[in-house]
């Protein structure tokens, strides 16, 4: 698997974290009939993710999610679907797939 | 959600009448591989092992005979439910006695906040409470039966 693809299931994971980790959401989910979520399995897995990242973009993506509660944003047209800024066109990579750094917010950026 | 919004993420192009495969993650697999080809899921291979660790995190399954995966992913961009059904049943939690018969995928962009997303999943469990209109999804001949269903149970 290659840096982004760790970077984007990571992201991914987090998402599912936030929703595991807030007893509000899980109250409901249990109401609907979910079963109870393992929190210890997903963390299990977050570690062992994070010990096959690059520590620059796990430096970047965590200090934006300490600050934003999300440490990537994807790219649609332009503009950074985290901080909703229009980006410079000199920012576009030349290949899809890539990762930058958003200079407003400082999430790391997924160009898809 | 809204009664449209509900509307907007149904898809002919998402509804599979028979699924083929059995196991939990191949029909996970199977049901991510409908909505890549729709061009419904860009990442089809990011968002089966979202989903797959959510199952492995807690079964999905919601009782009678119905299972709700659902996630908030990078690997798509618009809301969708992608409908799928088992003639045989599925074995989704280990030890339920009660095969699954109906999968409702639901996938959120990762931009929606979790209350919004769970707002949706909500809406589809709720779809499937009564046995008269599981009966309806399970009996369906086309796809506009399906989605004449699931409007009906939202409006
Ligand atoms: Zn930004």
């Amino acid at each position: 698997m290659s840096e982004t693809r760790h970077l984007l299931q990571l992201h991914d994971l987090d998402l599912l974290l936030e929703e595991a980790r807030d007893p509000e959401l899980t109250a409901r989910l249990r109401r609907l009939g979910f079963g109870p979520g393992d929190v210890a399995a997903i963390e299990r897995s977050r570690m062992r993710l994070l010990a096959q990242l690059d520590a620059r973009w796990l430096g970047s993506y965590g200090r934006a999610l300490q600050r934003y509660g999300r440490g990537l944003a994807a790219v649609r047209d332009r503009v950074c679907l985290g901080c909703y800024i229009t980006l410079p066109t000199s920012a576009s990579p030349r290949t899809r797939g890539t990762l930058t750094l958003c200079e407003s917010c400082g999430r790391v950026l997924y160009w898809h | 959600m809204s009664t449209s919004l509900l509307a907007s993420v149904l898809d002919p192009s998402l509804f599979v009448p028979d699924l083929r495969t059995r196991r939990k993650e191949s029909v996970l697999g199977e049901m991510i591989a409908r909505a890549h080809l729709a061009g419904a899921v860009r990442l089809p291979e990011l968002l089966r092992e979202t989903l797959v660790l959510r199952e492995r995190a807690g079964s999905t399954a919601v009782g009678k005979g119905v299972a709700v995966p659902h996630a908030r992913s990078l690997s798509v961009s618009e809301p969708h439910l992608v409908v799928a059904r088992s003639r045989r049943g599925l074995a989704w939690t280990p030890g339920d006695p009660q095969p699954v018969t109906l999968v409702l995928l639901a996938l959120s962009p990762a931009e929606v906040p979790a209350e919004g997303h769970l707002d949706f999943v909500a809406r589809v469990v709720g779809a499937t409470r009564l046995q008269r209109n599981r009966q309806k999804l399970l009996e369906a001949e086309s796809f506009d039966a399906v989605a004449a269903v699931l409007r009906e149970v939202v409006a």
